[in-house]
């Protein structure tokens, strides 16, 4: 049977300008999902979502993927692309305002 | 006898009744983060307090993976259960920063009327991130031991209408100073309910619970949540780099009929703990006969450190 977790990475926090979050060890899973809840909006933001990788969980460096743009309220999906290695983040960038976030990882292998 | 029977034996020193074995190169096992309570209207929020605690980061099964040697893996595998901080801390004699600290719990209960005695044991390591070389007068330049300022392991307990926290810290650094000495979880004389809560009146917290993120602490090390177990001292393994882990073993016994420490031991050394009171409180509604065993960490400066647990063994007897 296979092995499923999630993990709080940022809880019912106003978050603007750029971060990332925690780095996060994921070797034992084979999928990765971030799930960007915004629970309220200030202003009008737009939120750019970059999955990044890391070899030691200090140096990163952007998975090649396409980053997700996100506005409003509600959930949204950042699925990680396969072959993600140890330690992944999501770098996250917030413009034209600020978003209330719950943000976790679901990862499962 | 399975292998992992073997190990049980070999490595551990489990009362008659196990509770819990868990290798967590198998999985979480149920250990999970601790957050605040989120029961409060209209949306959730958490009750009032001074004390930032839904910033403690998440707790990971780690490769224990790093810059130069790569990975070094569990003592049973390649998994381990970390604990890490975030990378900000507050001077000591302060209330913890937002994340500065790491928890991990799991919640158990009471299940026969005879058991006494409650143990925990497990095999750990810790570190501190390898961001950057520390310069400066360091006498040993990109070592940073003195960056983890704590860690411990211990229980939240209630029974027969009372709680306590039973538990031991090993106080490795303040202020950037190596201490290098183990506490026990025994909240100070005289104290009130609104001093241990930084001044807050009302808040839920009573003196004795959660002395991780409450409770005063002094410039010597000394805190109102934890007493210096006599004889304390103990130079732990913190090998040549930071990236050099060395699995070490801890128990702690304790006896919940007459709510005392029994005894404690790290690698090799025994302290006899009898005639330790723990400092019960009048029970929290709901959660009589619980057992929660927990882990925690904390950083002493703006860097992540990490705290990694192969593997506990909870018991009873």
């Amino acid at each position: 049977m296979k092995m499923v977790n999630d993990s709080h990475l940022e809880v019912k926090k106003y978050f603007s300008g750029t971060f990332g979050t925690h780095p996060y060890e994921v070797g034992w899973a084979d999928e990765a999902i971030f799930f960007v809840m915004v629970e309220k909006i200030e202003g009008n933001p737009t939120l750019t979502a970059q999955v990044q990788l890391s070899q030691d969980g200090v140096h990163w460096a952007d998975d090649g993927s396409t980053p997700s743009v996100f506005t409003g309220e509600g959930l949204h999906i950042v699925k990680v692309q396969p072959n993600f290695g140890n330690y992944i983040r999501l770098y996250v960038n917030i413009e034209g305002g600020k978003m209330f976030l719950n943000l976790h990882i679901v990862c499962k292998g | 006898m399975s292998v992992d029977e073997i190990l049980l034996k070999s490595r551990f020193q489990p009362l008659e009744r196990i509770l819990a074995y868990d290798v967590f190169n198998t999985g979480f096992n149920g250990w999970m983060t601790l957050m605040p309570n989120f029961t409060e209207y209209p949306d959730f929020d958490v009750p009032a307090t001074l004390v930032c605690k839904d910033q403690w980061p998440p707790v990971m099964l780690s490769s224990a993976t790093y810059r130069y040697p790569g990975t070094h893996g569990a003592m049973s595998g390649t998994y381990s259960l970390k604990l890490s901080t975030r990378p900000v801390a507050a001077p000591y004699v302060e209330k913890p920063a937002e994340g500065s600290l790491g928890h991990a719990i799991k919640r158990l209960s009471f299940y026969r009327p005879e058991n006494r005695f409650l143990q925990i044991e497990c095999w750990f390591s810790y570190t501190a991130e390898q961001d950057v070389v520390d310069g400066g007068d360091r006498p040993q330049p990109g070592l940073h031991e003195n960056s983890i300022r704590d860690f411990g392991m211990g229980f939240d307990v209630q029974e027969h209408g009372k709680r306590y926290f039973v538990g031991m810290r090993y106080l490795n650094a303040v202020d950037g100073k190596l201490t290098q000495k183990w506490q026990y979880v025994h909240s100070r004389d005289g104290v009130t309910d609104e001093e241990w809560a930084y001044g807050l009146k009302g808040d839920w917290c009573k003196k004795g619970v959660d002395p991780w993120w409450f409770g005063k602490r002094y410039p010597n090390g000394d805190h109102d949540g934890f007493m210096n177990l006599p004889d304390g001292g103990q130079k732990l393994i913190y090998n040549e780099t930071d990236c050099k882990l060395n699995w070490q073993y801890m128990r702690l016994k304790i006896d919940t009929k007459l709510r005392e420490y029994v005894e404690f031991q790290c690698q090799d050394k025994i302290w006899d703990m009898r005639g330790t009171k723990a400092d019960a409180r009048d029970g929290y509604d709901r959660i009589d006969n619980l057992i929660n065993p927990l882990f925690w960490v904390g950083t002493d400066t703006n860097r992540r450190v990490f705290f990694y647990v192969d593997s506990v063994v909870v018991s009873q007897e």
